[in-house]
């Protein structure tokens, strides 16, 4: 799948996992967390005892020990149980000091299309505490991961020279459609949540404690209504309610530009170094709505002399993806600064990061995507997303996505709010420039025993960020939301801006003289 | 076979009439996985950073950056608020002047982190700190490159994955080799009263010569004496087993990434295996008290003795041990309950051998007793 396409549909995205050497892993996780998607690569099932246990040993990616996954074979159409099937996959981390069996915490991740195995680092780091005495389960959701996925790569388009104006994307997806062999209206949320429940009979738990991050966030309020019985608590993290479409991501995106434009500003060093930064991001838009520009540059990995198309999509879908990371999101600044003095090497620097994502299953993306949020574009945020570049092109993209792509619509029910009583905490981040603030508070709606904490200072994620892990386990453990006041939350984890390719810190004004 | 019966119910009557002394060599078996549970948890608190891990940091000022990024992975300054003095690690970290001025240039920026690495309960926060300061300076390295439009990837040429095979349960295999010890050893501490009473004491108390007058050969006098010692050494297992079962579970362990579980079938294996050994211990100390001149004699004989198992059993409890030991007595049977424990497969064939060891010397042991009482010397303690 190549990157306009992937910009223009991905609800949230991912990067690809700037490696670096093996002691300085930490920081690749630190780089990736806003997305809450590091990319990694094929698990290294070993299947080392009978097809009969449930359970074998095996590897995941990102993680040195062994732990346990398995599968289970399904109707890939519930409603023809003898049809053809698909296998779920799953792994558990095991409880470290496992004290209530019966009992797991099944982390959903987002998307839609990403994998939950392959992000299992990420969940061990972030679900650590609660590791401690439960167990984590990992489910592939059908179309993702080894779970029968829906992929739609294109290995041979070239990242740095595409220029993704000229994409026609009926025919990219018509042709990705065709390669599918999958009945894909079977991929939808409510069919996969099917799986979740089935696997959790099938391993024997009696309760599950939900985290849902990004998109997982709809799979878990989908439990909520299901299958309350099975679940002791929830966790939402970049809410995304019942009562709103993906489909208007767009204001969102628009949202955290203004954030980050206002955050310089306020900023006293940031204010100084690019005191201009909303028009120089105006200048470079501007331009690219023109004509593209077209670099002779080297490419950022393989050192190779490549040119580099810098279109307006690319232009504005490397800062978007930025904007989910905050120690990317402090590079924006002078990255839009250089480009708008003619220096592309930060755009293309934050670009490659993005550029070739092949952490999203696409054809599974369309599938929930085109099923249940595409009929819910109302005139009001057609009429909202006119003036705005990147809302207007998602819809575009995505609408020409799901005119190939036909899916059942759901019923309108499934928007309704989620009533419940369960406890549920729910995470939004100030600057998420996917699921903002306001998009949890919509969720709480209906939600008797529910809290809602924003923290000022992450963006799409906030468990990742911020203490908001430790609240979550807080809840695990106790049960209850009573003791759970946010207050942690308030600590200033802000990241300074980059004030040149070097630095963070105040540029001491001596270094002239010397 | 109803003598020998009838000998034991003597020698057990007897030892439970001497409750004090009996019940000291069980005491162990009670005690032993308590202490070593209270000490695991001291040591547990001792060795592992607290979650808020205050530290001095000075000239802060100059890199709030880097300072707020350690806040946010739970290292604080001494001086934020809310830290009280006492809380605060003895470890500093100092950044230097010109740290700034050097970011700004891409030059290296120094900051000074000054501990003591010798001192144990620092070392966890110290290795906290400097795997933190890594991931700053790590990313802020993959963001430079970035911001010259290279990808960070280029600068991990191998990417090392490590498969570990540790199982959950051979984590803490090294605790429990500590604890297969304890328990091989309360087989040994468990019957040595009873062994020295009945042999060194009642020749003392003059009743063995009364005994030996019975219509009873020696054969059965030595039999029904090791079987009441064997009994006792193996109520001794029994109670380490119980008590060891329910106090590890109190331990944190987790703290340290693994668990500890006496398992059921760990306990039904360790009492199976533990047969044979409880019958040699009982030979063993049965055999030396008999050689000793007196009861006290006895009691300072039997602790040199029992060093050898102890030795053998604290030698096989490391992974350095030659592989000798695993055929030897003892010492064959603590590798064979550590490999069940750690999930790998149980040497079979050391195992059978060792347990045929044990079994042999207990017998040799067993004659050279019934050829020992046939002695006047020996049963009158000349």
């Amino acid at each position: 799948m190549n990157i306009g396409k992937v910009m223009l549909q991905g609800t949230f995205n991912k990067v690809r996992k700037p490696k670096l050497l093996a002691r300085q892993s930490k920081l690749i996780s630190a780089i990736q967390v806003g997305l809450l998607s590091m990319l990694s690569l094929s698990v290294t099932a070993e299947e080392t005892t009978s097809s009969h246990a449930p359970l074998s040993a095996c590897y995941v990616d990102g993680l040195s020990e062994q732990v346990q996954c398995g599968s289970l074979m399904v109707a890939e159409n519930p409603a023809i149980p003898d049809g053809k099937q698909i296998a779920i996959h799953y792994a558990v981390l095991p409880a470290i000091k496992p004290s209530f069996k019966k009992q797991a915490l099944l982390a959903i991740a987002g998307g839609p299309g990403q994998s939950a195995i392959e992000n299992a680092a990420g969940f061990n780091r972030v679900l650590a505490k609660v590791r401690q005495d439960r167990d984590i389960l990992l489910i592939d959701q059908r179309g993702t991961g080894q779970s029968s996925i829906l992929a739609c790569d294109d290995d041979n388009m070239s990242a740095l020279s595409f220029n993704d104006d000229d994409m026609d994307y009926v025919a990219d997806t018509q042709k990705c459609l065709d390669k599918i062999d999958a009945d894909v209206s079977q991929y939808g949320s409510l069919t996969a949540l099917k799986d979740f429940e089935a696997v959790r009979e099938h391993l024997n738990y009696d309760k599950f404690h939900l985290y849902g991050v990004s998109y997982g966030t709809r799979m878990a309020q989908l439990y909520m209504r299901e299958y309350p019985q099975a679940l002791a608590t929830v966790t939402l993290d970049g809410v995304v309610p019942m009562q709103q479409s993906v489909i208007a991501i767009g204001s969102a995106i628009d949202r955290g530009y203004a954030l980050l434009f206002k955050d310089c500003q306020k900023n006293s060093q940031c204010q100084q170094q690019f005191p201009t930064l909303e028009q120089d991001f105006q200048q470079v838009d501007n331009a690219l709505a023109e004509a593209a520009i077209v670099t002779q540059t080297r490419n950022p990995q393989t050192d190779e002399i490549a040119d580099f198309t810098l279109t307006r999509g690319k232009f504005n879908g490397a800062i978007r993806m930025a904007l989910y990371m905050p120690n990317i999101r402090a590079l924006i600044p002078h990255a839009i600064h250089q480009a708008s003095i003619g220096n592309y090497q930060p755009i293309l620097g934050i670009y490659t990061l993005t550029a070739d994502s092949t952490g999203i299953a696409m054809g599974m993306h369309a599938s929930v995507v085109c099923g249940e949020d595409i009929h819910r574009l109302t005139d009001d945020i057609r009429q909202r997303a006119k003036g705005s570049y990147m809302a207007t092109t998602m819809i575009e993209g995505l609408e020409a996505t799901c005119s190939v792509w036909n899916m059942p619509q759901v019923d309108s029910s499934f928007s309704d709010a989620i009533e419940s009583d369960i406890p549920t905490l729910l995470l939004s981040g100030e600057l998420d420039p996917a699921t903002p603030p306001s998009w949890g508070e919509m969720a709480t709606e209906k939600l008797s025993n529910a809290k809602h904490f924003i923290s000022k200072f992450a963006t799409h994620g906030v468990a990742y960020q911020s203490c908001g892990n430790e609240l979550m386990a807080d809840l695990v453990t106790s049960g209850s939301l009573d003791n759970i006041d946010g207050e942690c939350l308030e600590k200033d984890v802000s990241r300074s801006f980059y004030l040149n390719a070097n630095t963070v810190e105040v540029i001491p004004t001596t270094t002239e003289e010397e | 076979m109803k003598t020998v019966i009838a000998m034991v119910r003597k020698e057990l009557i007897d030892a439970m009439r001497d409750k004090r002394s009996v019940m000291a060599g069980l005491y162990y078996a009670i005690g032993t996985p308590l202490l070593m549970c209270g000490m695991f948890m001291v040591l547990i608190g001792q060795l592992s950073s607290p979650e808020d891990l205050n530290i001095n940091i000075t000239n802060s000022d100059n890199a709030p950056d880097l300072v707020r990024f350690l806040n946010n992975r739970g290292i604080n300054a001494s001086t934020d608020e809310g830290v009280s003095v006492k809380d605060v690690k003895d470890i500093e970290l100092i950044i230097s002047d010109d740290y700034a001025e050097n970011m700004a240039k891409a030059k290296p920026a120094e900051v000074t982190l000054i501990a003591d690495n010798s001192n144990e309960k620092l070392q966890k926060s110290i290795r906290r700190v400097e795997l933190q300061l890594q991931a700053y300076s790590s990313e802020m390295g993959s963001l430079r490159l970035i911001a010259r439009g290279i990808n960070p990837a280029v600068v991990q040429p191998v990417k090392v994955i490590v498969e570990d095979q540790a199982t959950p349960d051979s984590k803490g295999g090294f605790i429990l080799g500590i604890a297969i010890f304890t328990m091989i050893y309360s087989v040994f501490i468990s019957g040595m009263n009873l062994a020295i009473d009945t042999s060194a004491g009642e020749r003392e108390r003059n009743s063995l010569a009364l005994l030996l007058s019975h219509p009873i050969s020696t054969r059965q006098l030595v039999l029904g004496k090791i079987i009441a010692v064997t009994c006792f050494a193996l109520l001794g297992l029994l109670l380490i087993l119980l008590v060891s079962k329910f106090a590890y579970t109190f331990v944190p362990w987790q703290e340290l990434g693994f668990s500890v579980n006496i398992s059921p079938d760990f306990m039904g294996l360790m009492l199976f295996i533990g047969i044979p050994l409880a019958i040699m211990a009982a030979t063993l100390q049965l055999f030396v008290s008999f050689m000793a001149k007196s009861f006290k004699e006895a009691q300072s004989y039997l602790t040199m003795v029992l060093f050898v198992p102890l030795a053998l059993s604290m030698a096989a409890s490391y992974n350095i041990a030659p592989d000798v030991l695993e055929w030897l007595p003892v010492s064959g049977q603590q590798q064979a309950l550590m490999a069940f424990i750690k999930g790998r497969e149980i040497p079979m064939l050391q195992l059978l051998v060792s347990s045929g060891a044990t079994l042999v010397l207990s017998v040799a042991l067993a004659l050279g007793l019934e050829k020992l009482l046939k002695s006047e010397k020996v049963v009158f303690g000349l």
